[in-house]
Parts: structure tokens; sequence; C-alpha cells
């Protein structure tokens, strides 16, 4: 199978120039302080891909302790009761810890390890990222701080305790809005402070260059599996009408996509968080909403959220980890040149969607995710019983089951 | 009409001492207080004030900056604003006031417009520690400053390499600023052990004049600058002393100069 099977890191015609400028997107708008740790970073990024001991040993922490490939589950029953296109999940919420965040995570710690580092430093939103990086530093031996902003912290309880029990320290965060922006803003300050000894993991396809491209190709597993796994299904050289998956920073959606860029006639979906009212703001994330505004803010050139002003503005989700401002740079890419489309989903139907998913199929998807099936819903019966959607569950929702109980009753 | 950076260091030069250079958050507390501030501080004697634009997310700042950020966004201060007191500031006062601030802030205004607007409020130069010079080519912003005769103070970290030292003097314009530590804005109590050799280090690749920042907080500290350095920034010490103390504050600091 492994022969058979593209290679982790590849190519796209998608990609960045040398500095990591996707078209006008991307780039390294740090302070100096960080410019020296963001090239060595880059230089022992690219060594490592072209070295097969670091590559071999990828997918073998991959296979034996992510439990990978996740399956491509075909979901006979929701397909069956919207009557349209056959609805497809990858299911990363069987990998170890429970969500897609495992992935870069296990290569960003191989890196950090190669580079001699004692201590990993994560922002975290719905707390996965941070129970993944949390797992990792436990496995390699490393020192694991994890900033969290202290409105993520009281809604993802669960995963807090999750992470200090893994011997992480949670850092909470008071500034600003207390969400993912202001945990990424920390972590990186916390990066300025020890730029030599610590190693930053990212956990988003975003930030400065060249952290867009490498969260990316650790994620890219996804959708190499997809390819291989869906022809399994439908037939040598089929490949899916349709990729749906939720975008926050966007690390799953890119790591289902990246596979098929290249391939036109797999139309690409993401999915933003509509929130309580896509119209107004500080109710909802869709950066890609009505008139995207360009802006450089921690760190990176893309679409963001903000004000006359270039402030960022206030978001809201009900799940944790689409609350944010910002979007990679590669899918502001992808938006631009029209490879890619984005639409939104409020939080009421994300939470319709988690239970319609939950009672056919018997799967709790994350809040997150639940964004993605919510939009196929939708989909499918507009389409033939030819047509197939693959939606990608990045996580499961057992962190998510107190929300939803407060919301539900 | 208030003198450039470049004329300012030739005074300091000329009067063999250390220059001083203080700063203030446009907003903090209020748009009035930051006005008498400023002219408290001239009053005593400091050689240049950074005037920083409030802004959402500062990636430099540490908590004390960011706070007073927060609390001038909060209480609706606006880039036009900012602008509108600058421009009154500088014609109150004769020593260069800088604009510090983050790079959206001037990309969402418009690069061109951001510094034809400054230039027109008196501003003698800009610091923008999310702006390094490799994004230059896609930006042009120091191309554009320098249009206008508008230095972009470099900042020097004690994690720059040589190679980017040299880079740095090449292209750095009036002086160069060199953050005295690793992380972010704020005051300490001690200055960092490995200061005199890194000061050196930059001395040796760096011909423009230093000034050192973070952290710098007393006299002594001040002190200790002298034959380092050519100017010494004080930024999250004075932020919060009031405004009745702050001209003791400041005198005792530049009586060290």
């Amino acid at each position: 199978m492994k022969s058979s099977m593209k290679k982790l890191f590849f190519k796209t015609q998608y990609e960045p120039d040398e500095h990591g400028h996707f078209g006008e997107f991307g780039g390294q708008y740090v302070p100096e302080l960080l410019i020296p740790a963001l090239e060595e970073l880059t230089q022992a990024y690219e060594q490592a891909k072209a070295d097969p001991s670091f590559v071999a040993t990828v997918h073998e922490v991959f296979k034996n302790y992510v439990g990978r490939p996740s399956p491509l589950y075909f979901a006979e029953r929701l397909t069956k009761q919207l009557g349209g296109a056959k609805i497809f999940l990858k299911n990363e919420g069987l990998n170890h810890t429970g969500a897609h965040k495992i992935n870069h995570c296990v290569g960003q710690a191989l890196l950090a390890q190669r580079l001699g580092k004692t201590r990993l430093i994560a922002e975290t939103g719905a707390g996965q990222h941070g129970v993944a990086t949390a797992t990792v530093a436990a496995k390699f031996g490393l020192h694991c701080t994890v900033h969290m902003g202290a409105v993520d912290v009281q809604r993802q309880a669960p995963n807090v305790f999750w992470m200090q029990q893994l011997g992480a320290e949670v850092r909470v965060v008071h500034d600003g809005s207390q969400t993912l922006k202001d945990a990424v803003t920390s972590a990186l300050q916390d990066w300025m402070t020890d730029p030599i000894g610590s190693y930053y993991l990212l956990g988003s396809a975003l930030g400065p260059h060249p952290y867009p491209v490498m969260v990316r190709d650790f994620q890219s597993i996804i959708g190499i599996e997809v390819a291989e796994q869906f022809q399994a299904y439908e037939g040598q050289g089929s490949v899916p009408d349709y990729l749906v998956a939720c975008v926050g920073g966007g690390s799953n959606a890119i790591g289902l996509f990246n596979a098929f860029l290249d391939d036109k006639q797999v139309k690409l979906i993401g999915v933003e968080a509509g929130g309580r009212n896509p119209n107004q703001v500080g109710e909802h994330a869709t950066r890609l909403g009505r008139q995207p505004q360009v802006g450089v803010i921690e760190g990176y050139k893309s679409f963001f959220l903000q004000d006359d002003d270039g402030n960022l503005q206030p978001t809201h989700s009900v799940s944790a980890g689409l609350d944010y401002p910002g979007i990679g740079p590669e899918h502001a890419y992808l938006y631009q040149q029209g490879r890619a489309q984005y639409v939104a989903v409020t939080d009421v139907q994300a939470v319709q969607a988690f239970r319609a998913l939950a009672n056919t199929e018997g799967i709790v998807p994350a809040l997150e995710s639940a964004h993605a099936v919510a939009y196929a819903i939708q989909l499918a019966p507009t389409l033939p019983p030819k047509k197939t959607i693959v939606v990608n569950i990045s996580g499961r929702g057992d962190k998510d089951y107190f929300i939803l109980r407060e919301l539900i009753h | 009409m208030s003198r450039t950076i470049s004329e300012q260091l030739t005074i300091i030069k000329q009067q063999h001492r250390l220059g001083v250079m203080t700063h203030v958050v446009m907003g903090y507390p209020s748009l009035h207080e930051t006005k008498q501030r400023v002219l408290a501080m001239a009053a005593a004697g400091v050689d240049s004030i950074e005037l920083q634009i409030p802004f959402s997310d500062p990636l430099a700042d540490g908590p004390a900056i960011t706070k007073a950020n927060q609390q001038a966004l909060a209480a609706g201060v606006t880039v036009q604003q900012c602008l509108q007191l600058a421009e009154q500031l500088t014609r109150a006062v004769d020593i260069p006031l800088q604009c510090i601030g983050y790079y959206n802030t001037i990309h969402h205004f418009g690069v061109q417009q951001f510094v034809q607007a400054s230039q027109a409020a008196g501003i003698q130069g800009f610091t923008i520690p999310d702006m390094p010079l490799t994004e230059e080519p896609y930006e042009h912003f120091y191309a554009l400053a320098a249009q206008a005769n508008l230095p972009v103070i470099q900042l020097i970290s004690p994690a720059t390499p040589i190679e980017r030292l040299r880079l740095i003097n090449q292209h750095a314009q009036a002086m160069v600023y060199c953050v005295s530590r690793f992380g972010v804005t704020g005051a300490h109590t001690t200055l960092p052990d490995h200061l005199i050799t890194y000061l050196r280090t930059v001395r040796q690749y760096v011909t423009l004049p230093l000034a050192v920042g973070f952290g710098i907080s007393t006299p002594k500290h001040i002190r200790a600058l002298h034959g380092l350095a050519d100017v010494a920034v004080i930024g999250s010490a004075l932020l919060n002393v009031s405004l009745e103390n702050l001209t003791q504050q400041l005198t005792n600091l530049c009586a060290e100069r």
C-alpha cells in the first residue's frame, strides 16, 4: 500500500514563493527577534523533508501511535435520509487524542527534537491542539506550555484538565477577547522570550512562514488517504466530486484539500462559522463573507475581520476552534484564485447537524466538524445520487458534551 | 516646528551626553492627558518621544502597554484622532516626535496615504516592529517613507545574527533601536547581563547611533548605558506614572544622561 501512496511531501500549483507568500498572502511579518528563529525553522524543515529517515519516522508514528490511516466511512443512513449525493466521512475523530491536530503535532515535535529544543509552546482554542501538543510533549519527553484564552478555558474545561494530566502547564490569557487570537499573541510572546530553547508548535495553517506550509504538509496525509480510500469504494481512478471541511485557521481543510488541489474536477468547500448572525459584527467568524479585508496581523497577511482602523474585531462561534478573526494564507489565496469556495453555517445549523449525525450514524462530531456536516446536509439533496461528497470529521465531539447539554436545554 | 531625528542626534553628540527617548500610547488614559504628558516630557528636556497608535493585537508589547492599547481603543480612539493629536503636538514642541505602531494600522489606512498624513502632521519617523526589512519588496513602506524623508527605525535584538546586522546597517536610517532582551516591552529591575557584549557587537557592524530600549526604567540603568549607547528609551516605566509625578521622575532620569 505504501508504495502506491502519494508522497507525504509534494508540491501543487498553489505553492508560495521562497519567502512564504501565496500570491499577496502569507509572509513573515514578525519582530526582528523572531526572524532568526523562523529562518532556523525553515532550514531545518527543508532538511527534514529531504531526509528519508525523518519521513519514515513520521509515517511510523502516524501508524503506530496516531492510529492512521483513519477510516473513510460511507454514511449510508444519512445519505438515504437526505436522498441525494453519497456522503462519505473521513473520520479524523478516531485518531489518538480525537482530532486531526495530532498530525501536525507529531511532525512538529519530531522537528523540535531534531533542533534540540526542550520545550514546546502552543496556543489553543477548542483545546484540541493543546491536548495534542501536550500529548506529543509527553511522548517525546519535552516540557510543554499551552496558552489558552480565559473564555476558552471556561467553555472547554475537560480539555484543560486533560492537558494538565499530560503534564502541560496551561497559561490562561486574560488579554483582549480572551480567545484564540489572544492565545496566539501570548504564545508568540512566550516564544520571543525564549526563542533559542523553545519550539513554537503552531496549531493551524497560519502564522508566519514556514508554519502555513509546514502544518499543511503534515496534515496532507488526510487527503492522501482519502484519495486511496475513495477508490476502494468507487473504483480505480475515481475522485470525489466535493470535499467539505470546516475552516477556523484552516488546518484540517487544507489537509483534506491539498492532495486534490491540482485536480480541478474536485470541488473544494470550506465552511466558516456563521455564529449567531453572519451579518452582525462580533456575532460570527466568517472572514470570507461579504467584503473580505486584507490585513497583516499575528505575523502573516491574509483576510481578517477588522474595523475601520484595522483593529481585529470580536468574533463569536459556538465552536471555540472556529472562533478566530483570521484565516490561513493559503485559504485566502485559494479563495482569491477561485479554487475553493467558502460558505458559512450558523451555530444553530451546526448543532442540528451534530444531532443528525449522532442519530443517523452514531458518530458524534466536534462542533467544529459539525459545521462541515451541516453544509453537506444542505448540499447533498441538491445533487443527483451519483455525485459524491467527502466531509472531514476533523474531531470527535466528546469535548463538547457540556456545551451542547446547555444549548439543548 | 520640530527638529528631525538626525538633527536631535547631532545635538546630543555635541553635548557629549546620552539621549533620552520616551513613549506614550495615544489616548491612554485619554487624548487630553496624552497631550499634557507629551508637553511635560518635552519641558523636562527629553530628546524625542514615541507616539504609539493603539492597536488591538500589539505583538511586541508586554502587559502594561497592551493594556494601555486596549483601554485607548475601548475609549474609541481612532487613527484619525491620533494623527490630529500628533499634528498639534509637533507644532507645540521642537524635539522630534515619532510614530510607533503595528503594520496593519498603516496597511489598512493605505501605506502611501499614511506616510503622507504622518508627514503632514509633522511626524519625524516610524518604528513598526512587525514590518521587517525582508517584507519590504512586497510592501514598499520603507521606500515611500524615504521619499517623504522620514526614517523607518530598524530594530535589532540579541538574537540578530551578524549577517543580518550587516543587512540592517545597509538600510538603516537615522538610528537603530536595540531591543535589550528576549521578550516584550516592560519595566525590569535590572539590565540583562549580556547587554555590554551585545551592544559592543552591534557597534562593530552598525555605524548609526544606537538607541536601547525594553526594560530601561531607573537612573541607574541610564548611567550604565553611558559609552555603550547613544539614546536610552524609557517606555513602560513611565506609562502609569501620574501626570503630577512625571516631571520629577523625568528630571531624575535626565540628570543621569
